[in-house]
């Protein structure tokens, strides 16, 4: 976000699903889309299978490689090198949209030199994708009328996070793929409401509808709305949070639905953080790992038992519907928050109201919140739960009759122009050595969703994919003399899980693979918590792992 | 665009030029049925349903390849200029109930489970007992409340029709179906479950009910529900009725009543106790204070008098005065030899109930066999484990006697004997001339009969005198509307039929809550329920053995009790209850017989609606294939499968196969495969698709019968995509989540966890109360919630004071709506007052 947002002015999806289809060429790059947002990698398939060129970026030979026309296996950590050498061969070969780069961007000369190293050549050695793969990937690329670039956390979750995202940007810039159906620059959000959550303002820079908190202007609107004066303190990202818990800086925590014991590289530490907080409150639908360390844990309702919205990857603010009450003495969250927000303030900021005898919501309501938001943010200015009845909006949406705007950037980049970035290509923080040989990169199941509090208690997705497996090169597998299913410790510098090996050419020779939604065998006990200097996003998708066979007896005994 | 005009059904259509007649009716709204229509492809093998009749095909030199040259294939037929299209004629209508007699005549399966047909209340015995099999006590109860107020009782005392038909008898015993009733009712008062029922908004409309047991506590119960003022009328100080002094302790205890009563009550009620029909008020009266109906729900606690001379002393008893002396807790003198004259469940009551208080000697006198006691024979058997005797083939003839000294009274009775078969095949009892015997009792009850109305007159006012009264001396309703013969009233329960089961009241009382609705809103009455069934055997004769291939034999669980000779000392409960290990695996014995595409079947709605008579034209007698539950997420009935090809031409992926070795004189298949291939990802849409339960999701266990489903639209929780989601919801339980078609991002498509990943909204494990830890290092404990808010608020207040706002952090979710986002961070911002606020999911 915090890379799209400075390069285009808008750190969201600019494209639509339904516009997969109509795409000529697609790059997927750090997507495994088929696994983590099935339908959209449904909408790949269905578009590849009409004759669009699909190009996978990515480590592993992920379900997409089989119905791709190219794909590249770059090492992990080398996406920025890759996405280098592509502009560089649109560049060198006069491919790019000249019209389009005058007309709509800006830093066109430094960004020019900044690739002009980046060679093809260059980027094989760095990334191991051969340099003809890389020179027809540019070309492919280049040469369509459209092509939309897709990506997820594979690009997001390194120290380079931000980099990486503005590469991309740089690639759609030159290609002129913005503001067209079919083409642009889309974050596939893994999360169903990472979008809503980000527009809100749950992030320390930024107040709802991306107004900076150290903007004075933005900060004497909100101290309007909200009839109280609010800080212009720079505060902690969460990814900080643990290091202050440390020095003491931070005392209290309240964690509304989240479980970052588990979610969060090198989530030791994170635990041995918050057991230091003086005060911790958890609002779950279950006891997560998290909860149990809490001072106070808060039954909350979960999505079926509540009214609201979600705003999907794509921008589409969508109704949440009540279907069920909560369970026993659950609350939904915005009950919650009202609740314990009149305890501390009185009816200050409109705290109050009925205790409904079926559902126990206290006001303000969904619905009445909805409408404070519509005031904060012009994008969402001509939103109502009326019009929302009559189906999704998308945003910017600024008036009552606005019909909301599936793609961005389609007058002009909304930032003006977009700019391009001159970057200079740094790996990973952490690379493998002789004590830790192999990288180690992590990912998601079909079967699973995060840290599995939902789908594990689902008899058909646990079943599907009941534990947690540590997939190898047979090459590698040899070497340590491993058989498909054997026990193995995985350790890296900050902790050690066992779990089976998966042996398959999936991956490259190198690399381990594991899914992180098992705290049995908890993959973020091994990641990186080294964070991207702008964003602060953790380095969870490349580390520095070992991989050692446990004996046979050992591993019985480690059953008892 | 160019354009067509064409006629369908006498209406003028301008359509787009290309389209299939199918098409085009549908963009007109015109519903033409099909089976096996899939958008963007055809079936190999169509099925025929979608023939309209085209008068003047000639014109278009159209020549068809059905066998009526009129008709053709609505999906395949182009719409021509000109065109007249009839969608509904006579031809189309015949041809289509001859394609549905076909497809229907090898379709294998029950639409309903037997035991539920049994069910007197029709209670969604299938249902409850899959929740209880998967530990969801609350679901189960919920549905056995959408038709039974009652459980707690009925799950006691109810004589089990369903156990009777369950066809788990073919294999070994029958499902233990009324334990596990009593195990869930049990299990959530224990639990202390707020099951949340919700009622409709109120409709003004006030309504007295005469009466506060079983049937007045029902009707009461879901006319409150449907929005209306309910009152009831009681003339005992307690209501509960029979409940409360029919039944003794030891059958269902005081504080079972008491909660049972209460739970109703709080669904929201008036009761007015103490007020007795015709002594405190009348049926005037009651139009006087403005309700807008009736319904008398009196019982029947009438004892037939014990007709024999000398009958008016001391020491003799009718039932029904005896047991609510027995229940009040009134100390008697009963002596140390008690008779009992007659043999209905009632008598059995008294018996057992004479035991308790210390009758040493209590003999059951009937003058029939003992087989032909009106009186369950699985009661009659209790109370012979407990020393009740039996003197059958006996009837008392006077109680005239002098007693000798070690007795109170002297009965003397006459043998009988079996005369010849009246008309009806009935033999009826009479006397064996001097066979005059006599017996020296203490105490004597009678129980030969209850009835509503004493004396054929029901006192209170002249709308009372009006009413008519049954040949039976009960209260006359008509069975279909429950209406008396005075205007504004209903009634029903056993102040109707005499004394009946308790199950029996109930849904006497819930028949009649529609009409008294109906009535009141000035409304049409619902339609009645269909009774289409396909079965796999009416009787157990009928019913295929293949059908249990496979099933190993595996007896009920046994319901622990208390022995005789304990349980007999005192009033308390005999049957002590499931565990819930034995509910769970009693559970777990169910065959499952009835299809949980109920709600869904195409197959079944379009044979309903072209009044197909399967029991004529046939179906399915015996299971052809073994049901296939190899897949994670779906079970696979070919018996059930009419090779429609829906599901293999609507899945995504290519991953499903239907093909058949070939296909009879009717073209139905023969040899029958559907596979799944290795790239099926489970995403369930062939499931969606199916035209009957051939393809069946694992998860949705249980059937949706005639009760009100809700859909609810809505997003789902998982990745960004945000794919719509329809939450099909029964009660306050998400049955399973399917996808409209027409709505995106999705148009229908889901992936696996968003169609199958929603089982943790009614999970087990989901938190219910708030929790809190008083001190470090000490466990979390549940407490309210004031407690819990209290706690936060002094702790953060502290802190804040202490080291300033900046000392506390929000850490919000990508799970939670932008809604709870929002007001989280201003939380955070304006009423703590520091921006250290995030979620974990960043860009």
């Amino acid at each position: 976000m915090t890379g799209l947002v400075t390069v285009l002015g808008s750190g969201a999806m600019t494209n639509t699903i339904n516009g997969i289809i109509e795409s000529d060429v697609m790059l997927v790059i750090g997507s495994n889309t088929t696994e983590t947002h099935p339908i959209i990698g449904l909408r790949m398939l269905t578009a590849a299978k009409k004759g669009s060129k699909l190009l996978v970026a990515d480590p592993r030979r992920i379900k997409l490689c089989d119905s791709a026309t190219l794909w590249m296996q770059q090492r992990p950590g080398t996406d920025g090198a890759l996405i280098h050498a592509l502009c560089h061969v649109i560049l060198r070969e006069g491919l790019e949209d000249a019209a389009f780069i005058e007309a709509h961007t800006e830093n066109f000369a430094a960004f020019k030199d900044s690739v002009a190293q980046c060679t093809p050549e260059w980027a094989e050695k760095i990334s191991q994708v051969p340099a003809s793969v890389i020179e027809e990937a540019a070309r492919i690329f280049a040469s369509a009328e459209k092509a939309g670039i897709y990506y997820t956390m594979g690009i997001t979750q390194h120290t380079s996070g931000t980099d990486n995202v503005c590469a991309l940007a740089n690639l759609a810039l030159i290609t002129g793929n913005l503001g067209k159906p079919g083409a642009g620059l889309n974050p596939l959000r893994g999360q169903n409401n990472v979008q809503g959550a980000s527009d809100m303002g749950c992030n320390p820079t930024y107040f709802p509808g991306y107004q900076r908190f150290d903007d004075e202007a933005a900060r004497e609107k909100f101290s309007q709305i909200w009839g109280t004066p609010v800080s212009g303190r720079p505060g902690l990202m969460a990814t900080e949070m643990p290091a202050a818990i440390t020095e003491g800086k931070l005392a209290g925590l309240w964690i509304m639905g989240e479980n970052p014991i588990l979610s969060d590289p090198n989530s030791d530490h994170a635990r041995k953080a918050f057991e230091q907080l003086e005060f911790l409150v958890v609002q779950d639908i279950f006891l997560t790992e998290t909860a149990e360390l809490a001072d106070v844990v808060l039954p909350a309702a979960s999505f079926a038992e509540k009214d609201g919205t979600f705003t999907n990857t794509e921008r589409k603010v969508q109704r949440v519907r009540r279907a069920v009450p909560p369970r026993g003495e659950a609350r939904d969250d915005l009950s919650i928050i009202n609740m314990v927000s009149k305890r501390m303030l009185g009816s200050q900021g409109g705290y109050a109201g009925p205790v409904d005898p079926l559902y126990h919501t206290v006001a303000p309501l969904a619905a009445d919140v909805f409408a404070e938001i519509t005031t904060c943010w012009q994008a969402m200015a001509g939103m109502s739960y009326d019009r929302l009845e009559q189906g999704a909006l998308t945003w910017p949406c600024p008036e009552a009759d606005h019909p909301g705007t599936p793609i961005l950037h389609t007058q002009g980049i909304v930032r003006g122009k977009g700019l391009l970035s001159a970057l200079t290509w740094s790996g990973p923080e952490e690379i493998p050595d002789e004590e830790y040989p192999l990288i180690l990169t992590t990912g998601r199941v079909l079967y699973q969703y995060h840290t599995g509090t939902m789908t594990r208690r689902s008899p058909v997705l646990e079943g599907a994919a009941p534990s947690a497996y540590v997939e190898m090169n047979p090459e590698d597998a040899t070497a340590l003399d491993l058989e498909d299913g054997n026990e193995v410790q995985a350790s890296s510098r900050r902790g050690a899980i066992r779990l089976p090996v998966r042996i398959t050419d999936r991956v490259r020779k190198g690399l381990v693979f594991i899914p992180f939604h098992y705290k049995e065998a908890a993959a973020n006990l091994l990641t990186n918590d080294a964070l991207d200097p702008q964003c602060k996003i953790a380095e969870a998708k490349v580390c520095a792992v070992k991989v050692e066979k446990i004996a046979a007896e050992n591993a019985a005994i480690s059953l008892n | 665009m160019p354009t067509v005009t064409i006629t369908i059904d006498d209406k003028e259509i301008v359509a787009e030029k290309g389209l299939t007649i199918l098409e085009v009716a549908r963009r007109a709204d015109i519903a033409i049925p099909t089976l096996c229509f899939v958008k963007d492809s055809l079936s190999t093998h169509p099925c025929e349903i979608c023939v309209v009749e085209i008068s003047n095909y000639a014109d278009s030199g159209l020549k068809s390849t059905l066998s009526t040259d009129s008709l053709f294939r609505a999906c395949v037929t182009l719409a021509l200029d000109g065109m007249q299209i009839t969608t509904n004629s006579e031809l189309v209508t015949t041809h289509r109930q001859q394609r549905l007699a076909d497809i229907s005549a090898t379709h294998f399966g029950d639409c309903k489970a037997p035991c539920n047909l049994t069910c007197p209340g029709q209670i969604n015995v299938q249902g409850y007992i899959a929740h209880v099999a998967r530990g969801e006590y609350e679901e189960a109860l919920r549905l056995i409340m959408e038709r039974n107020p009652v459980p707690f009782s009925v799950g006691r005392v109810c004589p089990r029709f369903c156990e009777t038909r369950c066809r788990r008898i073919l294999v070994d015993e029958p499902v233990s179906i009324n334990h596990l009733k009593r195990f869930v009712a049990d299990w959530c008062m224990r639990n202390e479950i707020d099951l949340k029922i919700p009622k409709d908004k109120p409709t003004g409309k006030r309504i007295a009910v005469i009466g506060g047991g079983p049937a007045g506590l029902t009707a009461a119960w879901f006319l409150t529900r449907k929005g209306h003022d309910v009152t009831i009328f009681e003339a005992a100080p307690k209501l509960g009725g029979a409940l409360r002094y029919g039944f003794p302790d030891y059958k269902i205890p005081r504080e079972i009543v008491d909660f049972e009563v209460n739970s109703i009550l709080r669904m929201g009620m008036n009761i007015r106790l103490s007020q007795r029909w015709g002594r405190d008020f009348t049926l005037q009266d009651l139009k006087d204070m403005g309700y807008d109906a009736t319904f008398i729900a009196i019982g029947a606690t009438i004892d037939a008098p014990l007709d024999v001379p000398c009958n008016e002393k001391d020491h003799v008893y009718k039932a029904t005065e005896f047991l609510r002396m027995i229940n009040e807790g009134r100390e008697l003198d009963l002596g140390k030899s008690a008779a009992v004259i007659g043999g209905n469940n009632i008598a059995m009551e008294v018996a057992r109930s004479l035991v308790r208080c210390g009758v040493q000697q209590v003999t059951v006198i009937y003058p029939r066999a003992r087989i032909e006691m009106p009186a369950n024979q699985r009661n009659i058997r209790e109370a012979e484990n407990e020393g009740v005797q039996f003197l059958l083939m006996a009837s008392p003839v006077g109680l005239c006697g002098t007693p000798d000294d070690n007795a109170r009274l002297k009965l003397d009775l006459i043998r009988m004997k079996l005369g010849k078969p009246d008309k009806r095949g009935k033999r009826p009892v009479m006397p064996i001339p001097d066979s005059n015997n006599s017996l020296a009792i203490d105490t004597i009850v009678s129980s030969l009969g209850q009835t509503a109305v004493a004396n054929g007159e029901i006192k209170g006012g002249e709308l009372e005198a009006s009413m008519k009264i049954s040949p039976t001396g009960n209260i006359a309703a008509n069975p279909r509307t429950s209406l008396t013969s005075v205007e504004g009233v209903f009634a029903g329960g056993d102040a109707t039929s005499g004394t009946k089961t308790v199950i029996q009241a109930v849904v006497s009382a819930r028949r009649a809550v529609p009409k008294i609705h109906a009535y009141v809103m000035n409304q049409e009455k619902e339609a009645p329920e269909s009774r289409f069934n396909f079965h796999r055997g009416r009787t157990f004769d009928d019913v295929s053995l293949k059908n249990f291939d496979g099933i190993a034999v595996n007896l009920r669980e046994k319901m622990p009790v208390r022995p005789p000779e304990v349980s007999t000392q005192d009033f308390d409960e005999v049957k002590l209850g499931f565990t819930e290990k034995m509910a769970r695996r009693e559970a777990e014995r169910c065959l499952k017989c009835g299809c949980t595409a109920f709600d869904r079947c195409d197959l079944k709605r379009l044979d309903i609606e072209y009044a197909v008579n399967i029991n004529k034209t046939g179906m399915g007698k015996e299971p052809t294939y073994p049901i296939d539950t190899d897949h994670r997420a779906i079970t696979v009935d070919r018996n059930k499968c009419i090779f429609c090809g829906r599901c293999e031409r609507s899945c995504p992926y290519d991953a499903l196969e239907v093909r058949a070795d070939s296909l009879d004189d009717k073209g139905r298949p023969l040899g029958l495969v559907i596979d799944f291939k290795d790239n099926c990802v489970s995403c369930g849409k062939c499931v969606d698709n199916c035209s009957t339960g051939a393809l069946n999701k694992k998860s949705r266990i249980v059937p949706i019968q005639s009760e009100e489903v809700r859909d609810v639209h809505t997003t789902c929780p998982y990745c960004g995509t945000g794919c719509q989601i329809i939450l099909k919801v029964k009660g306050h339980t998400v049955m399973e989540a399917t996808a409209d078609p027409a709505i995106g991002p999705n148009y229908g498509d889901l992936c696996v966890k968003g169609r199958f990943g929603h089982n943790f909204i009614q999970h087990p494990d989901r938190l219910t109360r708030p929790l809190i830890r008083r001190q470090k290092g000490m466990p979390l404990e549940p407490v309210k919630w004031d407690e819990a808010l209290d706690f936060i608020a002094q702790s953060f207040s502290r802190i804040r004071g202490e080291k300033g706002p900046d000392a506390l952090a929000g850490l919000s979710s990508a799970r939670c709506t932008t809604e709870e986002n929002y007001a989280f961070q201003k939380f955070f911002r304006s009423g703590i007052g520091t921006n250290n606020v995030d979620h974990c999911a960043r860009y």
